[in-house]
């Protein structure tokens, strides 16, 4: 019973910290329209407040960049569990463009943190990304949550 | 007391770390820590032809890379000595218009949220939305565009493409008015902005602000006036404020909105018929651009050799905006949240303005390299 209230709970009400790891921000602008209107994030139980210690999801944007090789293992470690990385864009997938001879990326970010869902495209389009965090992230929330216990 | 905030902070979009000295609530001067977002795209660059060169330079910054695609292709045709078609420079106002409008509105409605005015942070999500619509029709894409090619566009605009971006900055403008009223009527507003964070025109000319942060402190510097397309064919004259407070920046972008769709009202209105790209041969040799983005002047410097680029420096307007906000505007500002908001007025954009930073062990000191 009380497993079941609170898979409810954790699936109705997620916290999302965006990290920007080093892109070029378009993926974050995007983000940043999930709040208008007529994408309305809010009205799925998603809360973006950028704070991880009290983060469910981390959306990671950018393509791990010298100065994130350790901050982000340890961003990681201070969110709570449950909880589920997500990379938003090309960038933290594979490195985008950036990710030639002469860069200082450090992509994938799979190298350094457990990811659990990729949206592809260069920025996806918020659309997508709203798709993305809501297929993947109330179910695995809750199973992660039980894992644990 | 030293506070810090960020780099991945509530307030901030992007990571930065923002170091506030402060006695009490009273900020007494600011300290910004650049460097995590460097990912060393000049050097990238460096021995690779343009055609892949242009994407990158695309992605130095995400909220204005139309403005850097174009200056980069504008470099290379002075470089080669020929000029896109006209009707392809008018296409290109249209479309850096375009992303003038959102990257305005995107810019306001971060400093409405810093500031907790979450109404109008919806209000102006929700007009940028319309413009984003507008720039999708147009080029394809809603963020990095890829429009702009060495010697012209990529795309002509098709069909009834035209008339539906007027249907849509009709509707912007629609409600623009109301939005601005209720920012410049609010009594709570004005509390919260006006006399907060002040840069005279004399630190403005020190800090070496440009764009809409420069022109709210009473420089009249608007690098559209000299530029070639602007200059020959449009009506045009910059928009500029005397207080530089957060009141006068962010009435100031307000005030280039209208101002932005009337170029682009100009330039559908005249819209020449012709080629959309010419063929180049690219020149050998050195030369530099400058061009107004959205928060500034942007400028560039190429040197190529043959078809491959030898050398490139970029300088954003981000670095000399953010510079002076931490020396001038972070000055003597009365609360910490306040400081938070002024700093998002001046339209800070972490992505464009890393540099390699290079840390003297021996004398203890850091400078920013910002030409070699
Ligand atoms: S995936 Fe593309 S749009 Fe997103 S941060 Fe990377 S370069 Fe920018």
């Amino acid at each position: 019973m009380f497993q079941f209230l609170k898979d409810i709970v954790r699936k109705s009400s997620i916290h999302v910290c965006i990290i920007n790891c080093g892109g070029c921000n378009g993926c974050d602008v995007e983000l940043v329209a999930l709040f208008s209107p007529r994408y309305d994030i809010e009205q799925y139980g998603i809360y973006i407040h950028n704070n991880p210690r009290e983060a469910d999801v981390l959306l990671v944007t950018g393509a791990v960049t010298e100065q994130w090789v350790d901050n982000i293992k340890r961003i990681y470690t201070k969110v709570p569990e449950p909880k589920i990385v997500a990379c938003v864009g090309n960038c933290p997938i594979s490195g985008d463009v950036f990710n030639q001879e002469g860069g200082t990326v450090h992509a994938p970010v799979s190298n350094f943190i457990p990811v659990a869902a990729e949206i592809s495209g260069c920025p996806p389009r918020p659309s997508e990304i709203l798709e993305a965090i809501l297929t993947v992230a109330p179910n695995a929330i809750a199973s992660r949550g039980r894992e644990k216990e | 007391m030293i506070l810090p905030i960020g780099p991945i902070h509530p307030g901030l979009k992007e990571p930065l770390r923002l170091k506030l000295k402060t006695k009490g609530e009273k900020v007494l001067n600011a300290e910004i820590d650049y460097g995590y977002v460097h990912r060393g795209i000049e050097k990238i660059m460096e021995g690779k032809p343009w055609q892949k060169c242009i994407y990158l330079a695309e992605r130095i910054c995400g909220i204005c890379s139309y403005e850097h695609t174009q200056t980069f292709a504008e470099t290379i045709e002075k470089i080669s000595n020929v000029r896109a078609p006209l009707r392809a420079q008018f296409l290109r106002v249209i479309t850096a218009e375009l992303d003038r409008l959102q990257s305005h509105h995107l810019a306001n409605s971060t400093y409405f949220k810093a500031m907790e005015h979450e109404t109008l942070f919806m209000y102006m999500l929700s007009q940028r939305e319309h413009i984003m619509d507008a720039i999708e029709l147009l080029t394809g894409n809603r963020v990095n565009m890829g429009w702009n090619v060495v010697g012209g566009v990529r795309m002509d605009a098709k069909g009834t493409h035209l008339k539906q971006i007027l249907e849509k900055l009709e509707a912007v403008e629609e409600n623009h008015d109301r939005y601005v009223g209720i920012f410049e009527n609010g009594p709570l507003v004005g509390l919260r902005s006006k006399k907060v964070g002040r840069m005279t025109k004399e630190e403005a000319l020190k800090g070496r602000a440009v764009g809409p942060i420069g022109r709210a402190s009473g420089l009249k510097h608007d690098l559209r006036e000299i530029h070639h397309t602007y200059h020959d064919n449009f009506e045009f004259k910059p928009i500029w404020r005397k207080k530089g407070d957060n009141f006068a920046r962010t009435m100031n972008r307000f005030d280039e909105i209208p101002q932005s769709i009337d170029l682009i009202r100009q330039a559908i209105e005249n819209m020449p018929e012709g080629d959309i790209r010419t063929d180049v041969e690219i020149g050998s040799g050195y030369d530099e651009w400058r061009n107004e983005a959205p928060r500034g002047e942007v400028l560039y410097m190429i040197e190529t050799n043959g078809n491959l680029i030898k050398h490139i420096s970029v300088r954003t307007p981000s670095i000399m905006n953010i510079d002076s906000c931490a020396k001038y505007m972070l000055k003597d500002v009365a609360t910490v949240s306040d400081a938070v908001a002024t700093y998002a007025t001046s339209d800070p954009c972490i992505a464009c303005a890393e540099r390699v930073a290079i840390l003297d062990v021996d004398k203890g000191y850091k400078t920013y390299e910002l030409f070699k």
